[in-house]
């Protein structure tokens, strides 16, 4: 039992010792950038990716304020898409499961605006679709992916890729998990400086 | 409408290695941050009126884009077709010809909003060959494209100008501890005296041939630039632009004057480190890099020289540095059918 807790923890680890930092640091900047033009971030993925996504948003809208909430002129606008389980339900029911996300995407997104796509295998056909939405309005696409990256990471502007076997998915999610709070402590330190100094 | 926007930028070394006589016969580089002050562009569409409207520091409405008078917006319509029912105007944070890339960064911004206005959506790459395209080649000015890519892609890049007129863009990707690092050691003053960075590109351009190797040597300077930029290694940037500034001295004879030689000495001897003058031109703008504590001395040095030369525009820009580059902030355009 302890062997298998231990190996678990080294792949774990090994993961997290070759982050992709060149590319978490385009999307770092990539969302500064979409901040500086208040522009609204979209976030969406399957399952345990579609809980990173909440997870997120959660962060993004309130945590990285956190220290100096009121001190803010503006603040983070993230969301995931679809808002409601009526309208996911509602798309997949009515149009198909291929366009949960493209749908509602469609429907909201704007020039100013950035997306993040969360895939573990980079071909969940929901994902891409809506990535094709964004790609087609030119609006910077940020794909979390895993295995070999799959359609995701060739379409994604940002190509955030864990290189796992396939089939790896809890290394996977772990990881993007820690990329997605990796970005949060980034900006929660920087916007606790910028309110700090009067900045903000 | 549609109302785009583009960022002015700073550029710290490689300027003039963006010339094609030069980038021609080997690669050019620049490296420039984008600043929080912004050129406006908005397009309207005007179904009624068949005129082209044009709103800048003066109006002109005509009948047919051939007519305008602001060459970019003449050139830029012929060239896309757009012969009627549009009002265009533009706005800035700053007046124009500060040496902040303004008038490239306008050219980014109408592009962007054209083509958009057309119903394309075109990227940061299309939109900074459009530009280049429209001033160097429609209008025949004879300017480089570090400020269109610089305007067009926003935050910190190092530009290189290849010989087959390819641009490599690599974005220079900073923790925000180093860049406002940066801001809290920067130091930007408008100077008051504007002029037009063709005239003085003009006659840069004219002494290529015999500049070759002082362009070679600051194209190649860029990657050390970056390199301390990278270390928040302020001092050692500053220490590279005051060798430029003195080497740029001798690339044109009007690309400094005395009194902007006056205003740079005065900071040097106030305690910054290094500068440059910004744009092309012998005036415009006049940046420091200093440390922090002695920003104060180096503002009152200069202001005693303005003030006894009584140049009534001299003012400091406060500058933060921005990860944005030209972006179309509001698109509402609607194609009425008027039947």
């Amino acid at each position: 039992m302890e062997e298998f807790i231990r190996k678990f923890g080294e792949r774990a680890a090994e993961l997290l010792k070759r982050l992709p930092a060149g590319e978490i640091a385009k999307a770092l900047s990539i969302l500064q950038a979409t901040y500086e033009r208040d522009g609204r971030i979209y976030v969406f993925g399957n399952g345990g990716s579609w809980a990173i996504a909440g997870h997120w948003v959660t962060d993004f809208n309130k945590t990285v304020f956190s220290a100096h909430l009121d001190e803010h002129h503006r603040r983070f606008r993230i969301s995931r898409v679809p808002d409601t389980a009526e309208e996911l339900t509602a798309w997949a029911n009515d149009i198909g499961y291929d366009m949960i996300f493209a749908g509602p995407l469609a429907n909201v997104l704007e020039d100013t605006d950035v997306v993040i796509a969360i895939s573990s295998s980079g071909n969940s056909s929901n994902i891409i679709k809506a990535v094709e939405v964004a790609k087609k309005k030119n609006v910077p696409v940020i794909g979390l992916s895993g295995f070999d990256g799959g359609k995701l990471n060739q379409l994604a502007d940002v190509k955030i890729l864990v290189p796992t076997l396939k089939g790896d998915y809890e290394l996977v999610e772990s990881t993007h998990d820690t990329i997605m709070h990796l970005m949060t402590v980034y900006f929660r330190e920087y916007f606790a400086h910028l309110a700090e100094t009067n900045q903000s | 409408m549609i109302v785009v926007r583009a960022p002015l930028r700073i550029s710290f070394v490689g300027g003039g290695t963006d010339l094609p006589d030069f980038y021609r016969r080997s690669p050019g580089r620049v490296i420039s941050t984008a600043i929080d002050k912004f050129v406006y562009v908005v397009i309207n569409r005007t179904p009624l009126i068949d005129k082209v409207s044009a709103r800048y520091s003066i109006a002109e409405t005509v009948n047919h884009p051939s007519e305008l008078k602001h060459t970019r917006i003449k050139a830029a319509l012929l060239d896309l077709g757009i012969h009627k029912n549009i009002e265009i105007a533009s706005f800035g944070t700053l007046p124009a010809k500060t040496g902040l890339g303004s008038s490239s960064s306008f050219s980014v911004a109408l592009m962007r909003g054209l083509h958009g206005f057309l119903g394309r959506k075109i990227d940061k790459r299309q939109t900074a060959e459009a530009a280049s395209r429209l001033e160097i080649e429609l209008v025949g000015e004879p300017i480089g494209k570090q400020d269109q890519y610089a305007a067009s892609f926003g935050g910190f890049n190092v530009l290189q100008f290849n010989p087959d007129e390819s641009v490599d863009v690599d974005p220079v990707l900073l923790h925000y501890k180093t860049q406002l690092g940066l801001e809290d050691h920067l130091l930007l003053f408008f100077t008051g005296i504007t002029r037009n960075a063709s005239e003085v590109l003009a006659e840069q351009k004219t002494n290529i041939g015999k500049k070759v190797d002082t362009l070679k040597e600051m194209a190649e300077s860029v990657h050390e630039f970056k390199e301390k930029l990278l270390n928040g290694n302020f001092r050692g940037m500053a220490e590279m632009l005051h060798a430029r500034w003195l080497k740029k001295k001798t690339l044109a004879s009007n690309v400094s004057n005395s009194t902007i030689d006056e205003l740079y000495e005065a900071g040097i001897s106030s305690g910054a480190w290094g500068g440059k003058v910004l744009g092309a031109g012998g005036d415009g703008c006049i940046m420091f890099i200093a440390p922090p504590e002695k920003k104060n001395d180096i503002r009152h040095a200069l202001k005693k020289i303005v003030s006894e030369k009584k140049i009534a525009d001299f003012q400091e820009i406060p500058v933060k540095f921005v990860q944005a580059g030209a972006e179309i902030l509001y698109n509402g355009d609607y194609v009425h059918n008027f039947g």
